[in-house]
This record gives C-alpha cells, sequence and structure tokens, in this order.
C-alpha cells in the first residue's frame, strides 16, 4: 500500500471534479452512494406533443461524474449488488452512465456502529476489493491503493508514499479492533431454508410490529425498487421514475383491486426473501450488506438481525 | 426493443372501435412511425404510453403474420386506460416493446393444440390462433375453447364466427347462461371444456382468463391427462418498467416482465403462491 497526506489528497480530486465528502457526514441515514447511482427522482425522459407533427421525445443528457470520497466499504459492495439487477440482460442506461463515471473512494470503517453486521456476509469493514480505491485513515495519512483502472487513473499525478511497516501495523490493529466491535450473524444455510418457509407462519409473527412506513428500504444502500410517473404539462410533460418502496400497499396493488401482497404480513415476507432467498437464487449473492441502516431508520425497532436469528430458530418440515 | 428500454417509439393510432357492446373494452391498432418495427411473436407484450398520463402494459392481440399494425385489445379501468380510450384516431402515443418471453411456438410443431380462452384474456390467444393459422400445416389439430358472460362480451366475434365455419379447426364458444338469440354452448368454460373433453395427447394446452375460470379449468385438464410441462398460461401482475428493474412483479426469484408471462404449470409449481 502507498500513502498520502488527506488533504493532498482532497486538494487533488476537488481539481478532478465533483467531490462528494462522506467521510464527514458519515454513516448519512440515506445512502449517497446509492442516490447518486440511483437518484430517488430521475428524469427518464422529456416529450413536446406538436400537434399533427407527433410526439417529440427527448432522453436527458445525465449529470457527469462524482467522485465520491469516503464511501464504506458496505455501501460499495452495495453498489455491485445493484450492478446485478441494472447491468445485467437489458441494461439501464441511466444507470450505467452513473456508474461509469462515478468514482468511488472507499475508506475503511475504523469505528462501526452497534447496529454493523457486515462481517456476516464474508467481508468486513476493512475489505479493500470494492470501489475504485481503497483508504484507510491511520491517524495523519491515508494509506491508500488502487482497486480498479478508474481509481489508479484518478490518482495519477500524485506523489505516492511507500507505507512503512509500522504505518501497516497500525492499519492491522485498527482493523483488529473494527472487526471485533462487529456482531456477526450466522446465516449458512438460511436461503435454502427461506425457500420452504413461504408459508411458514412466522411472517406474521415478524411483521406484526412493522408499520408498512417503507422507511428501510428508502435507506437500505441494495433497495432499487422503483415507480414511473409521468408529470403532464400544456402539450408538453416528462417521465421520471421514483423511488418505490415493497412495503407499501400500492407497490402491488392491482386496476382491478387484487393485490398479490394485500398486508404487511405478505410485504415483509418478500423483503426478506428478496434479499435472502431470491438473490442468492439469482445471483449466489445475499442482497443484504448488513450496514444496519434499516435497524437505525426503524420506527418501531424492527431489527433484520434478530429476525435472521427468528427465522434460524423456526422449525421446518424437511 | 430500442437500446434505451425506456424510450417508446412513437405510434400512430389508425384506428379505434369498441370490441364489447357494454362499451369497456375497445380494440386498438397502432402503426409506428419513423419507419420502426418490432419483431414480435404471440404472448409478448408492449407498453402503450399515453404521454403525461404514463404506461401501462397490454398483450399483443395482432399476430406478426398479419403485417406491421399493432392490435391491442383494452379493458377502460385505471388512468391509462381512460385516457387511452378518449384518444382520438390519429393521435400519437407511444409504444414500447416487444417485452416478456411469449407462447413457446416453436415446440406447437407438429403437435396438437388446445387453446382454452375466457372473458377479455383472448387478446394473445388471438394473435396465437392467428399465428397457428398462417401456417396451418405445421401444427396438427386446433381446438379452441372460449367463453364469455354474454355474446356481447366476447372478443373478436366476427373472426370467432368465420373461424367456427373451418373444418381445420374446432371452435367452440359458450356464454355462461342462456341469452336470447344465442344457439351456441351455454356454460362456464371449465365445463365446456370438461363436456368436450379434448384429447391430451401430443397436446399443448394454453389457458388465459380470469383467475376463477383458471382455478377451475385446470383440474379438469389434469383429468383429461395433460401434464403440468404441456400446460401454459400467461400471467398478469402489477407492472412498470416491464424488463426486470423495477421489482414489483416477481413471484419468487422470477419476475413476470422478463421471465413471463408466460409460464408453464410446471415452472409454476417450482414458484411460490404470490399472485
Amino acid at each position: 500500500m502507498k500513502k498520502i497526506e488527506k488533504e493532498k489528497l482532497l486538494r487533488h480530486l476537488e481539481e478532478k471534479g465533483n467531490l462528494v465528502r462522506l467521510d464527514r457526514a458519515r454513516q448519512d441515514p440515506l445512502s449517497v452512494t446509492k442516490s447518486s447511482h440511483l437518484p430517488q427522482e430521475e428524469l427518464l425522459l422529456l416529450f413536446r406533443i406538436n400537434g399533427d407533427k407527433g410526439v417529440e421525445i427527448r432522453v436527458p443528457e445525465g449529470r457527469g461524474g462524482k467522485i465520491l470520497f469516503g464511501v464504506s466499504p458496505c455501501e460499495a459492495r452495495a453498489v455491485d449488488l445493484l450492478d446485478l439487477t441494472f447491468l445485467r440482460d437489458r441494461i439501464d442506461p441511466y444507470y450505467k452512465r452513473k456508474r461509469e463515471d462515478n468514482v468511488l473512494f472507499v475508506l475503511a470503517c475504523n469505528k462501526p456502529r452497534s447496529t454493523c453486521f457486515c462481517t456476516s456476509f464474508g467481508y468486513g469493514p476493512f475489505s479493500g476489493k470494492f470501489g475504485d480505491v481503497f483508504m484507510v485513515d491511520i491517524g495523519d495519512n491515508l494509506l491508500i491503493d488502487p482497486v480498479t483502472e478508474k481509481g489508479s487513473k484518478a490518482l495519477e499525478g500524485l506523489e505516492l508514499e511507500e507505507a512503512t511497516p509500522s504505518d501497516l501495523e497500525k492499519m492491522e490493529s485498527l482493523k483488529r479492533s473494527a472487526e471485533g466491535a462487529i456482531t456477526t450473524v450466522n446465516i449458512e444455510g438460511i436461503s435454502e431454508k427461506l425457500k420452504k418457509m413461504f408459508l411458514d407462519e412466522i411472517w406474521a409473527d415478524l411483521a406484526f410490529k412493522c408499520v408498512n412506513c417503507g422507511a428501510c428500504t428508502y435507506v437500505c444502500p441494495t433497495c432499487y425498487c422503483f415507480d414511473i410517473q409521468d408529470v403532464e404539462r400544456t402539450n408538453w410533460g416528462y417521465r421520471e421514475r421514483v423511488w418505490d418502496s415493497c412495503m407499501f400497499p400500492i407497490y402491488s396493488l392491482e386496476t382491478s383491486g387484487h393485490n398479490p401482497r394485500p398486508t404487511g404480513v405478505e410485504r415483509m415476507r418478500n423483503r426478506i426473501m428478496h434479499k435472502f432467498s431470491y438473490y442468492p437464487e439469482l445471483y449466489g449473492e445475499y442482497g443484504c450488506v448488513g450496514c444496519g441502516r434499516c435497524i437505525r431508520a426503524c420506527p418501531v425497532n424492527f431489527d433484520i438481525r434478530e429476525a435472521l436469528e427468528t427465522l434460524k430458530e423456526v422449525e421446518v418440515a424437511a | 426493443m430500442r437500446e434505451n428500454p425506456y424510450v417508446p417509439y412513437p405510434a400512430l393510432l389508425k384506428r379505434s372501435y369498441f370490441e364489447s357492446d357494454d362499451f369497456s373494452l375497445k380494440t386498438f391498432e397502432f402503426e409506428l412511425l419513423d419507419g420502426n418495427r418490432i419483431d414480435y411473436i404471440p404472448g409478448q407484450f408492449c407498453e402503450i404510453s399515453v404521454f403525461g398520463k404514463g404506461e401501462a402494459p397490454f398483450g399483443i392481440a395482432s399476430s406478426p403474420t398479419e403485417g406491421h399494425i399493432l392490435k391491442f385489445t383494452v379493458n377502460k379501468a385505471g388512468l391509462v386506460t381512460t385516457a387511452l380510450h378518449e384518444a382520438e384516431e390519429g393521435s400519437i402515443l407511444g409504444i414500447r416493446g416487444p417485452l416478456g418471453n411469449g407462447y413457446p411456438v416453436e415446440k406447437f410443431r407438429g403437435k396438437n393444440v388446445l387453446i382454452v380462452g375466457g372473458g377479455f384474456a383472448f387478446t394473445t390467444l388471438r394473435s396465437l390462433l392467428v399465428y397457428l393459422l398462417n401456417s396451418r400445416s405445421d401444427y396438427e389439430k386446433i381446438t379452441v375453447i372460449y367463453g364469455a358472460r354474454t355474446p356481447g362480451l366476447l372478443l373478436y366475434r366476427e373472426e370467432l364466427f368465420e373461424w367456427e365455419k373451418r373444418d381445420d379447426l374446432k371452435v367452440i364458444l359458450t356464454v355462461d347462461r342462456e341469452f336470447p338469440g344465442w344457439e351456441k354452448q351455454v356454460g362456464f368454460v371449465p365445463q365446456v371444456l370438461e363436456r368436450t373433453a379434448p384429447s391430451s395427447k401430443d397436446c399443448y394446452a394454453v389457458v388465459c382468463g380470469p383467475p376463477i375460470m383458471i382455478k377451475f379449468t385446470l383440474p379438469v385438464l389434469e383429468k383429461l391427462g395433460f401434464k403440468p410441462e404441456m400446460v401454459y398460461t400467461s400471467l398478469e401482475k402489477r407492472m412498470k418498467c416491464g424488463i426486470g428493474k423495477c421489482g414489483r412483479c416477481n413471484i419468487g426469484p422470477k419476475y413476470i416482465c422478463k421471465d413471463g408471462p408466460v409460464f408453464s404449470l410446471a415452472q409454476l409449481a417450482e414458484l411460490p403462491e404470490d399472485y
């Protein structure tokens, strides 16, 4: 690893482009990393109706690249998970453009929160394989290591020093203490088990205190469900996508009045199943990164870690 | 489909007319502008945009063998469909597609095909039937059983009556109860299916209709010896993007818009009952 003074790096990045600092206001309730790739409201197209001459459709250019500085490893991993939806099959051009333009400077988590459980998913607060550049704050300096070519390019022109053995020792000790502060939930086998639990009664227990506010899904860095809506003006208008939530009744309500997920029970089941059963089945990865945002945002103290423990306890017929 | 899958093709509404005598269903015929064409197979769907109101998914009722006019039959029910019903001929709307997988028409080659439809779910079945009839000799026996509540609610009546006359095709039409002037079958689709008792030998069945019809039809097919992998149906759920991104139309890990809407009963048996 190399090392550099933080101020020097920041000055360099400020000159490079649109620098977004996440290292100061860390652990935002909303994931800025998610909204930088999938904004809460995003223009898909503009249209103008020209009488007999037809409809003119225009696709917005989209904004230029951001340098996201201080992304936590969990959020960077979450973007990799979003890729599985938006960059496979039919590629989503709006997402792709941002994904290609944005540069993610990941900062190892020195001080995890009590709600963190990232270590349950085979990585940790010092995992250096996500985003474009990996950094560790060792006090006076940042240890720094490019992960991707895009990351190397962002560092071009900077003089980097070699990290000394004592720097690396410092990093190791920070890593040990960070990892030690994190709860690990043993989720081995949960996805296979959930496949047999669709009709289990436990969902009613889990959903009991949930008020279906959807906060968990809005703060979740891997939740991506969206709605598409038109806004109409006189002879012109636009179509945008906005975040939606599987916790809302209208999300799956059909025009006929039929709703396949009419109560909070079915909706809770779908949210958990999606992350811990459907995601693994489709991609071989859990759809949760253990960031704990949903736990912090929940108004009724629903704790996904407890839910996972509960699900593990349930006995299912083989 | 375009490179940007969210951008519709501008489409001219060439013709629209009421399809049912209660004025709830209208058929729309579109022509894509600017020389655009889409290649589709029966059972696929499109998102129709009424600019400013939104878009909604509809099964394609025309067959690719009929030329470039795209046909849809739409029930007036919500915001977009109401705006669509009110759209004047000559208006320009948007069409995105084709979306979804469609019926496995290649598998039907050299086989018998049974088409069972109910109510206004006959749209993609019409597409399928026209498609099969276009190269009639590629398929063995074709049987159609189609029912509605009243004669006036049967879609594509004139065509149905013409098809009825053909001797290379068996068309059985039914209405739920006696109706003045109706001399064809009377009874619900599952009952008529049971009475007709088509052979399941080398036969694929395609079933589309309201949930209640499907519910009572499937056991009859089973009794007739149809294996789950020989029975196909087309599912619906609330949809937005149509390309497996926006999330809402999932059944377990599958998305109706992308992995469906056509599934065999064997495939559905693997999925949770979440629809």
